[in-house]
């Protein structure tokens, strides 16, 4: 716990004093948004609300792959990989420590981009907040856990910035269903499908505890 | 975790046909070696003899493609042969975001060091660096970095120390403080394994001189009574001339 502890507050200290990885996700994030604004035929959504969810999930996903990209690649900058991966700790730890890095800056992403999302489409989601708010923590969750671990696995190879979209997003196919389908429920009806929550849940806990096993190998050069 | 490691006392090394290949070139062909506990040993030879591959191997940061390697105690557990070693490679595994000192108390923790900022405090001290330990590091010249690097792989006191050409950016002042360190860290009952070009460094430093040319030992040469200047004469005579 410790580690986790150690990993994520030089993360988050690193970030605030660097600015190198929010500012980029939040900005390709709203402008993922606006692109798809434009897209729509007629500027809105036609009518058509169910849209809503997949415009959104697709906006996160870019923006986590972005991030996530980055958060590795600074562990390049003077081989500090190599000092992460001599300590003397189970890696699963230092794992932890990164995933939570992602997710908290996942997490103000999401906000950001919701609050612009729901002025700019017209979708209401001040009303179904807290919920909302649940979906996207277990979507981030999911995100974070899987695109960590191969964020880890793609750093050292030569098309790294290629090759974790390559390896990921055939993998968040599950969680990506399982988010735009609860998303969707609760914007139609102010509830979210139990199932897709179930699917959530299960793919959060799958990829937390492979990951946490996995990384110990990630970090072998 | 740490203290158990540093009071383990020196740790030795022992390679039977450990050998690194990456796809079809050969790094290091089956090597046999074998390094007491508590002793000094140089590495030298020209780029591209392997000397950077076999220190990575010993550090458990690559794995053999074939052969054996036992370094320190016999320990299943990759865990705790690691936090007998202390490495310092030719990056120097610094955050340029982070103080100095923040390095140093990360490090720490990362090590299981009680008390974290009260051995980067006493690290900067002894290390001397108290005039640019609050900076950040990526501000710094590579002969600064050089220093808070070697503090860092020192940070958790370890019985088994590799070092990859660590007078590099140093001036002649800083080059020489770090010899005395060495030294003392010898004379403290540490093994320490040393990579260099400087012959001069390897014979004044280590008790034994290991030559590695296109990744096979070309030459191992003890000191014994010798004094280092002429240390380094038999070197030169060994090595043809060239390290």
């Amino acid at each position: 716990m410790n580690i986790l502890r150690a990993v994520l507050a030089k993360d988050l200290l690193s970030e605030w004093r660097s600015r190198d990885r929010l500012p980029a996700m939040l900005v390709f994030a709203l402008l993922t948004v606006v692109v798809l604004r434009f897209a729509q035929p007629g500027g809105s959504l036609g009518g058509d609300p169910a849209q809503a969810p997949g415009l959104l999930w697709v906006a996160y996903v870019f923006a986590a792959v972005l991030g996530m990209n980055r958060a590795f690649a600074l562990e390049l900058e003077n081989d500090a990989l190599a000092g992460l991966a001599l300590a003397p700790v189970d890696r699963g730890w230092i794992f932890l420590g990164k995933a939570a890095s992602n997710l908290l800056l996942l997490v103000v992403a999401q906000i950001t981009t919701a609050v612009f999302f729901s002025v700019l489409f017209g979708v209401d989601l001040a009303g179904v907040a807290l919920p909302f708010l649940g979906i996207a923590f277990l979507g981030a969750v999911g995100l974070t856990a899987a695109g960590t671990l191969f964020a880890g696995i793609s750093v050292r190879t030569r098309y790294r910035e290629v090759m974790l979209p390559l390896l990921l997003f055939p993998l968040l196919v599950p969680l990506l269903v399982g988010a735009v389908q609860a998303t969707a429920g609760l914007l139609a009806d102010g509830r979210a499908d139990p199932g897709a929550l179930q699917l959530l849940c299960v793919y959060d806990a799958v990829f937390l505890i492979a990951s946490f096993l996995l990384f110990e190998y990630v970090l072998d050069e | 975790m740490t203290s158990a490691a540093a009071s383990a006392g020196a740790w030795a090394v022992t390679a039977v046909g450990l050998e690194k290949r990456f796809g079809p070139v050969s790094a290091l062909r089956p090597l046999d070696l074998t390094i007491a506990a508590g002793s000094s040993i140089a590495v030298v030879g020209p780029n591209g003899a392997g000397k950077t591959t076999l220190l990575r191997l010993l550090a458990g940061l690559a794995r053999p493609s074939g052969g054996r390697l036992e370094v320190g105690p016999a320990e299943p557990d990759r865990r705790k042969r690691r936090a007998g070693i202390g490495y310092l490679g030719h990056a120097t595994l610094l955050y340029p975001e982070l103080t100095a000192r923040e390095n140093l108390a990360f490090a720490a923790r990362l090590y299981g060091v009680a008390e974290p900022e009260a051995r980067a405090d006493a690290l900067v001290k002894a290390h001397g660096l108290e005039s640019f330990a609050d900076r950040r590091t990526g501000e710094f010249s590579r002969g600064m970095a050089q220093r808070v690097a070697i503090a860092r792989a020192l940070v958790h006191e370890p019985p088994l120390v590799l070092l990859d050409e660590p007078f590099t950016g140093l001036d002649p002042e800083a080059a020489d403080a770090l010899a005395a360190r060495l030294a003392g860290l010898h004379a403290g009952g540490r093994t320490v394994l040393l990579v260099t070009h400087d012959l001069a460094r390897a014979a004044a430093f280590a008790e034994r001189v290991v030559l590695l040319r296109r990744g096979a030992l070309a030459a191992d040469v003890e000191r014994g009574d010798s004094e280092p200047h002429d240390f380094e004469a038999s070197l030169r005579a060994a090595l043809g001339g060239r390290p």
